[in-house]
């Protein structure tokens, strides 16, 4: 007994000091990025196109072993764990537009894309969208994948029913200003009762502010998220309640979904992107869109960018693939790919994104997404806009959903607002 | 007996040599240590380590990627003062009361079932345990169908019986009861079984001495099974404090919204924030893993405080 005892002893020792060593051992082979054969990108389902990533294997397969690894879950906390773990760090990472302010304060991170020749390409790029992926001291952090522009999604007989304009151009036209978007929600409740124009008062609230130049911290550090232009935008949402055009329903829901179907919300006010949302939350409503513009500006939600890490052994190679994979003609094919609105407007005017769509009645899409696409105003996001901005977001809601007295939520807001400002040290 | 004097003789050695002996006793018994190492190793890495770094980070401003900066105890101040933190930890004790108390009681009233049920004893285990090795994301996914407004079970039960519509993810108390009977039903069976196991470990002699004496069966529970289950049912208790002052997937995947929104807002009101939802919302949403660490804090010194509180109930129950 005591004897293999022992034995086992040894044997169970023997493998702790493997595994150490060997965790060691692999801890040493790629201390951070890779080397120069291997290339590593970072990005999410949907995040770039499959097709555009295979062939990008293909071109590149003499040079370098390129990586593309799906990164499931909650990207962004993965990527910064990643990278403050400084192990393992991808040698290209995307990042995505709504994390982007928080990336840019350390874009000492990442490699400046411009000390690669970026500029050279900054033409054939939407400029706002251009602008966003370089941080306040110049340095280009990200480089543009995709972009986001709004439009008004909208059933066609639901509208033709109520009376209201239902031809795109018309929409466009006649309901180009919130209050004859507002006029229009009244009509549409008034002769089909049950119908809404709108899920929710957010709706409203953020494209307003997404509309604007300012967002809720400036460029100095100060709120202004207690300014005009989200006042502006908190009326006009606490006036959509008012006149009852939301409907009590929350974005994503069974409700809500089958409210959609059954042309009980008819209409939205949604990204280029929420084409897929639609496509795949109510396959059944096939042929019943279309889509106009959206009422006064065009907006933009979402779109992400690629990045070179410090990490990386090779930044010219990997520059070199990433101006590839987002060129205009490979841009057209992740359009096709996976949605992903492009941010070269040269690949606007291609056949892949002029095909009629036969969700939307065999509409054009592209005639109302392109256009917009152009149309949007540069804003700055600061990393302090998520934090600010929520407290005002989350009293809005109160207001459509809980029914609560728009005055006090407003002062609740910013009584939040303040304090939250003091923590970070954001003055107000 | 005769290893008895071979273990005797080794303490009256050591008394002799005091000095020699510490370092002797490694060099002796270094391989039994080397054996236990690797649990310890894990747990330095994997569990003391980040519990130390939390507290560093605590007290410091750290967007998570770029330079700590110190912040001394600041965060644990503005976390005193945060009414979002207390209302959070309001909010994670209200679901945990509503969900905690009917899934013992009938965790209690299915093992004692189990207990006496004859035929397909393990067919009944297996069901009753098999929503606690279900993915909680797809039971909250469930769960979010079943408690839907116009479409969902609950609801359309409630119409059956001539009740009005509950709009119950869209309103606090409906989202903390949904919340609630979501976690009870994934821990009821679990608990059962416990309970199952601690039934067991009665003594059939008691149950024929209080029938004897003429005990009926309600009286024969709370009499006898009752106060033996004590440690099991302490055991039950702080288990599930432990996991439902922690909750967080069930009201996150709950009351997701759509891509764009917070993942992590706890719904209308916030009624469904909990304390460990907030904190990830001011670590991933906010990037303030400091005031995230300490928020961390927050919630283990709450999980903590209720574990005495518990411990303390049921003991001083049992020595009375």
């Amino acid at each position: 007994m005591r004897l293999s005892r022992r034995g086992l002893l040894r044997a169970g020792l023997a493998g702790t000091a493997a595994t150490a060593l060997g965790g060691l051992a692999s801890g040493c082979a790629v201390p951070t990025g890779s080397t120069g054969r291997h290339m590593v990108l970072w990005y999410w389902d949907g995040g770039l196109g499959d097709t555009v990533l295979e062939k990008a294997k293909a071109r590149y397969d003499r040079s370098v072993d390129l990586q593309a690894i799906k990164i499931g879950g909650y990207y962004r906390s993965k990527l910064i764990t990643t990278m403050a773990g400084r192990a393992h760090i991808p040698d290209i990472a995307g990042l995505k537009g709504e994390d982007m302010a928080s990336y840019l304060p350390n874009a000492d991170q990442f490699v400046d894309l411009r000390t690669l020749g970026a500029d050279k390409y900054r033409s054939q790029y939407l400029p706002w969208k251009w602008d966003q992926g370089i941080a306040d001291d110049g340095t280009m952090v990200g480089f543009p994948i995709d972009c986001g522009p709004v439009a008004h999604f909208y059933q066609r007989a639901v509208f033709q029913k109520a009376g209201l304009p239902y031809e795109p151009a018309d929409v466009s036209s006649e309901l180009n200003t919130w209050e004859k978007f507002f006029g229009a929600g009244e009509r549409l409740k008034k002769r089909i009762p049950g119908t809404y124009l709108l899920s929710d008062v957010n709706a409203v609230f953020e494209n307003v502010v997404l509309q604007g130049s300012k967002r809720y911290v400036d460029k100095d550090r100060h709120f202004i998220g207690d300014q005009e232009h989200v006042r502006t935008a908190w009326d006009l949402a606490v006036e959509a309640k008012r006149r009852g055009i939301v409907s009590d329903l929350v974005t994503g829901t069974p409700d809500q979904l089958s409210a959609v179907q059954d042309g009980k919300l008819p209409s939205q006010l949604g990204a280029s992107w929420a084409t897929n949302d639609i496509k795949s939350g109510v396959p059944k409503t096939k042929g019943r869109w279309r889509v106009a513009d959206m009422p006064v500006r065009p907006s933009n939600n979402g779109g992400s960018f690629l990045s070179i890490t410090k990490a990386c052994r090779e930044p010219e190679r990997a520059f070199a693939i990433i101006t590839w994979l987002l060129d205009t003609e490979n841009q057209a094919q992740g359009f096709v790919d996976a949605g992903l609105f492009p941010s070269t407007p040269a690949s606007y005017g291609l056949k892949q994104l002029r095909e009629p769509d036969p969700f939307f009645g065999g509409q054009v899409t592209m005639d109302v997404f392109g256009p917009a696409a152009q149309k949007i105003a540069v804003a700055y996001n600061s990393p302090f806009d998520v934090a600010l901005g929520q407290p005002i977001k989350d009293e809005i809601k109160n207001v459509g959903v809980l029914g609560k007295d728009p005055k006090k939520a407003w002062s609740d807001a910013m009584s939040k607002c303040r304090r939250i400002a003091e923590h970070l040290g954001v003055s107000y | 007996m005769a290893t008895v004097p071979a273990l005797e003789k080794p303490p009256a050695a050591l008394a002799e040599t005091p000095a020699e002996q510490p370092k002797k006793g490694f060099r002796k018994y270094w391989h039994l240590y080397a054996a236990i190492s690797p649990f310890y190793l894990l747990f330095l890495a994997f569990g003391l380590i980040p519990v130390g770094f939390s507290f560093y980070v605590s007290l410091h401003r750290w967007d998570g990627l770029g330079s700590m900066e110190w912040a001394g105890l600041s965060q644990y101040q503005y976390l005193l003062s945060d009414s979002d933190f207390w209302s959070s930890v309001g909010n994670t004790i209200l679901i945990w009361a509503l969900a905690t108390f009917p899934m013992i009681f009938l965790a209690m009233v299915t093992a004692v079932m189990l207990n006496s049920a004859v035929r397909f004893k393990n067919v009944y285990r297996l069901a009753y345990f098999l929503p606690n090795v279900t993915s909680v994301v797809a039971i909250a996914i469930v769960f979010g169908s079943v408690f839907s407004t116009n479409f969902g079970l609950v609801n359309a039960l409630l119409q059956a019986v001539g009740l009005d519509q509950v709009a119950w993810l869209n309103t606090p108390w409906g989202i903390k009861i949904a919340i609630a009977t979501l976690m009870t039903w994934q821990w009821t069976g679990y608990n059962a079984i416990i309970f199952l196991a601690g039934l067991q470990t009665v003594p059939s002699e008691l149950y024929e001495a209080a029938r004897m004496d003429g005990a009926g069966p309600v009286q024969t529970f709370f009499r006898v099974t009752l106060p033996l289950m004590r440690p099991v049912l302490l055991f039950v208790l702080v288990i599930s404090t432990v996991t439902g002052l922690q909750s967080f997937s069930e009201p996150q995947v709950l009351l997701q919204n759509t891509a764009n929104e917070s993942t992590f807002s706890g719904g209308p009101g916030h009624a469904g924030r909990t304390m460990v939802l907030y904190f990830f919302q001011q670590t991933f949403d906010n990037n303030d893993f400091g005031y995230g660490a300490a928020v961390a804090w927050g919630v283990f010194l709450v999980v903590i405080l209720f574990s005495i509180i518990n411990w303390r109930l049921v003991r001083r129950r049992g020595e009375d």
